[in-house]
Parts: C-alpha cells; structure tokens; sequence
C-alpha cells in the first residue's frame, strides 16, 4: 500500500517547549488511522501542522507526495478537517455550509447539487438540509460538520476527536458514518480519540506522549505486546488452584472464593482450568484492551487531563 | 463561485438575517443625520450653504461608521470558530480580507445610500448623475474604511478589546475630518492628523460633488475647506480620492499579514494553547 501521509523527522517548538520531539510515521492510502495520546502530548500541533495552519520548526511532512509548507494550496486541496470545536456557520443553513465550502474548495459547479446530496444522505442529515445550523442538536451538528469535510471528495480526512461530547447513541451512529464512508470511498481516515474502542478498529495506532511517538502498531499487536489475558476463576475451594498457580510461578490475587490471575495469551489458561474443573464453579477470560495498552504506555488513562 | 464571491455573499445574507442590526443602523444613520444637521448648524455660519455643506458630511461620516465597525464581524467568526474553517481551505489571504472589505463596504454604502435619500428630504440638493457619483464615492471610500477595520479588528483579537481601540480611533478622526467642523476652523496645530485622515479626503470628494463645487476655483475650495493647500500645493478633491485609495491598499496589505497571524495564533486544543 501507498503511504499517502508521511511524517519525517518533525519537530515544533514554541520557544523553549518542545511540543512535539522528532517524530516519523505513515499513513497507508485507504487506512483509518488512530492517533492517540494523552491531552498535551502533542496530538493537535500534529494535525494543526499537518492541515498548513502551523509551520513546522523541523522535518519534512508530506500530503499525497505534496510539502505541507510548501504546497500548502494543493495540501489543503487535499484534505478534509473535521476538527474538535464546531467550526460551522451558526447563522447558515446546512445546505448552504455545504455550499459555501464547495467555493471555496472550487467544486465544479455541476457536480455541486449531487455532492451535497451524497454527502447529507450519508450522514443522515437530508430532511434537515435547510435547518438553520444553529439549531440543531449537538450530534446533528457533528454529523453536519463531517458532511461538510468530505464534500470537496478529499483524500484524507482529518477528525479531530469527532465523537467527543456526544451521547454513547450517537457517538456510535457518527462512527457508523466514518466507517462506512471509509468502505464507499476508499478514503484514508486520520483520528484522534479519547474512545479506545474506536480506535480499536483502525489499522493502525501511533500513541505520542510528551512530544515523542511511544508506540506505533496495529491494535492487536499493541494487545499483545503490552497486555495478557486476565481469568478470573470461582471455586468451590480455593486452596487446590492456588498450590498449582504457586507451583507454575503464576502471580495470583485472592477476592474471597475467586481467583484473579494473568496468562500471555488464553489458551494458556485452558490447562490449568481444565485440571482443576471440579473445583471451577465459574470462570470469566478477559482478553487485553487498548485502554490497558495506553496505561501501560504512557501510565495514565487516556480520559485524564 | 469564486471564493471572493462566496464570502461576500455569506456575509450579506449574514447580515440580511440579522434583522435587529440592519434596523438598528440605518436608525442611527439617520438619527445622526437630523441631529447633527440640526445641532451644529451655527458652527457652519460663514458658508453659503451650511445645511447641504452639514448633511454630506454627515452622509459620509455614518458610512465611516458602519464600515468600520461591520468589521468586528471578523471577530464573531473567529470566536465561533467558522474563520479556522475558511483559512484551512485553498483560499489566498488575499482573497479572504477582499471578501471581507467588499461586503463591508457593500453594506456601508447601502446605508449610505439610505441616508442620503433622508439628506434629500432634509434639503440636499442633488441630480441623478450626482447620486450615481455619491454612491461610487461611497462603495470607494467604505473599502477603505473597511480595510482599517478589518486590520483593528485582526490585531485586536476580541470583541471588547475592537471596540475600545476603534472608538478611539475614529471618535478623533471624524472630528478632524471636516464632516462636522470646517477644516478651515481646526486649530493649527493639528493638520498633519487632518491630512493623514482618509475621512478628510473622502468628506472633501462627497462634498465636492454633492454640492456640485466643480465650477469653483482652488482658492475657493481651499477657502471652504473642500480642498487643502499645504504649503502652497493644493491638494484636490480628485487626488484626495486617490490618497484615500492609497491608504486603503495600504490597509489591506496589512490586513493579509495579519489574518495570517490569527490563523498562526490558532494553535488548537492541548497544550500549546495556553502557552
């Protein structure tokens, strides 16, 4: 696959701070990418860098094989940014945000009726095309704003923690949408998120702390690298399963009548359990999330400030 | 669309939606207009024509006004956050200041165009080519003006912070510029602001063709304020135009590097705002 995104050598500083410290990454074309970190780590000068609204102090950063210093006209040509706060007309209507946006991003004229219908039937949003933007609710403004990002048919789209602030409900229709855009156009989707299980579907994870790059993999090797298979057991007796963990080194806790303890990887769970079945009342295998991934990394939940 | 276009065309619509503003203006165009025509009547004795002379200035004061203070409209779309859309587009600087100077100008010299009809009733004596001509004046000197309000407006950032920097700006210089007192009656030693002004020139053109002074000499004109002599070179309504122009594409250069700075100042999230 083709990097579309390439990131090398980047550094920005403001004055003494270092925000974000010599940092490389692709993006394969076609790819939904997460980029994910702790509030601070850096996240937003990278998009803001990589979407020509700041200037880099170091490196070389390319769009679709075009400088983002340089060429900043054909990058932003490009692109589609969905970003954290509303950036929407309040005063306009849905259509005409959408309208405008085609101007501005020279859509050819005859194309921009069925591009701003494709766009507002994709997310939805089609009986409302000449609601005032301001009074629509805050997922529907999320849902406008992403129409309004991919109208122009970028190549990449930027969302800057799209689904922040929006109930668990729509949170999952506005991800739907990302997806199923990602399928029909075949579009590369970069995200930022504070929803681990959001970014548990995208190829790819860099995680950025203080400025560097921590890890960068796909979501199941970080899993795997970086977390175990938690089994909890309840037994009848406890004393028989723990004289086996003690024998095999295994560390365990004890919460009353259950047992908590860590394999690498499930099927290593089935011997011990499987000898010790008699006694096994219940059992529960909880595989490694992302969230664990990202404690373990950077040593904070992601949610925190 | 051309880019320049669309804004200009958002931003009429913005302000045609905005029913309160559009009537609060045009009240106050032409409540200025009566009570200033009526006020400072006595402070125009020496004239031929004090009322006429009073009521184009007044006219071409309230389209300072209105352009520049149209101008924080900037501001309102960078606090709600639409301006960080249009400055990631593929639009020059260049383009975004335009379409904002045009349809703040646009909007000035429509309520120009209000107040001059009121001016008309209250004893401005003009033709129809006259009229055409005011207006042109009018659409001209209000893209000046909103290119300074647009520079006041990006280098102040804020609300608050526009509006006391612009009043006290502008209360000066409509008081230097001859709408309201002769120039011919400012003490001496404030000219070089008077001739900096671009309201000075812009009030001397109005006048000039809304009085229909053309078949006066320059002694006359300088003599009735529509003209200036420095230093023996007199300076003609036609050529102030021009100084207003010039001083308007200086504005607007300057306007281009400063929507740049909002957009750099715009760091985003995290943070890098907050240092």
């Amino acid at each position: 696959m083709n990097p579309i995104i390439q990131v090398e050598h980047f550094s920005k500083k403001y004055g003494d701070f270092t925000a974000v410290d010599d940092i490389s990454f692709t993006v394969d074309e076609g790819s939904i990418f997460a980029f994910l970190g702790p509030n601070g780590a850096g996240k937003s000068t990278t998009i803001n860098t990589l979407c020509t609204i700041l200037d880099k102090t170091e490196g070389t950063l390319t769009i679709n094989g075009h400088d983002v210093s340089r060429e900043r006209g054909l990058v932003r040509k490009d692109i589609g940014i969905v970003f954290q706060d509303s950036t929407l007309d309040a005063q306009m209507t849905v259509e005409e945000n959408l309208k405008y946006h085609c101007a501005f991003y020279k859509v050819p004229r005859n194309e921009v009726r069925e591009r701003i219908t494709f766009a507002l039937d994709l997310v939805e949003l089609t009986q409302w095309r000449r609601a005032a933007v301001g009074s629509l609710s805050g997922g529907m403004k999320r849902r406008a704003e992403i129409a309004r990002g991919l109208v122009h048919d970028p190549k990449v789209l930027f969302l800057d923690e799209p689904t922040t602030g929006l109930d668990p409900q729509t949170r999952a229709n506005v991800w739907e949408y990302i997806q199923r855009l990602q399928k029909q156009k075949n579009m590369t989707i970069f995200l930022t998120t504070h929803y681990m299980d959001e970014a548990e579907v995208c190829s790819r994870v860099v995680i950025m702390d203080h400025g560097k790059i921590v890890a960068h993999d796909t979501p199941e090797n970080l899993k795997h690298q970086y977390t175990g298979t938690e089994v909890d057991v309840v037994c009848t007796g406890t004393e028989p399963l723990e004289s086996a963990l003690q024998e095999r080194d295994v560390p365990y806790r004890k919460v009353k009548n259950k047992l908590i303890f860590h394999t690498k990887k499930a099927p290593a769970a089935l011997e011990i359990l499987s000898a010790h079945r008699g006694e096994i009342m219940d059992f529960e295998v909880k595989n490694g999330t992302l969230n664990e991934v990202f404690l373990a990394i950077t040593g904070k939940e992601i949610r925190e400030g | 669309m051309n880019p320049i276009i669309a804004i200009v065309q958002r931003n009429l619509l913005n302000y045609v939606r905005s029913k309160g503003r559009v009537f609060g203006a045009l009240f106050m165009s032409m409540f200025m207009l009566v009570m200033f025509s009526f006020l400072m009547r006595s402070s125009m004795s020496g004239l031929d024509a004090p009322m006429p002379y009073l009521i184009s200035g007044v006219i071409i004061m309230s389209v300072f006004q209105v352009s520049v203070n149209n101008s924080s409209d900037i501001l309102t779309d960078i606090s709600s956050g639409y301006m960080k859309e249009v400055l990631v587009a593929p639009i020059a600087r260049t383009q975004i200041s335009m379409g904002h100077i045009l349809s703040g100008a646009v909007i000035a010299a429509l309520q120009g165009v209000v107040t001059m009809i009121c001016g008309i009733v209250l004893g401005l004596r003009v033709g129809i080519l006259q009229i055409l001509l005011l207006t042109a004046v009018m659409l001209v000197s209000a893209m000046t003006f909103s290119a300074v309000g647009l520079f006041l407006a990006t280098v102040s950032r804020n609300s608050p912070a526009f509006q006391t920097i612009s009043s006290m700006i502008m209360m000066p210089l409509t008081f230097v510029s001859g709408a309201y007192i002769p120039t011919t009656m400012i003490p001496g030693f404030l000219p070089p602001i008077v001739y900096l002004n671009p309201l000075t020139y812009t009030t001397s053109i109005f006048r000039y063709i809304a009085l229909g002074a053309h078949t006066l000499t320059k002694q006359e004109l300088v003599g009735q304020g529509m003209a200036f002599s420095i230093g023996g070179f007199v300076i003609t309504p036609l050529m102030g135009l021009a100084i207003t122009l010039l001083i308007g594409a200086f504005f607007f250069v300057l306007c281009v590097r400063s929507t740049i700075k909002v957009a750099v100042g715009m760091r985003g999230g995290g943070a890098a705002a907050r240092r």
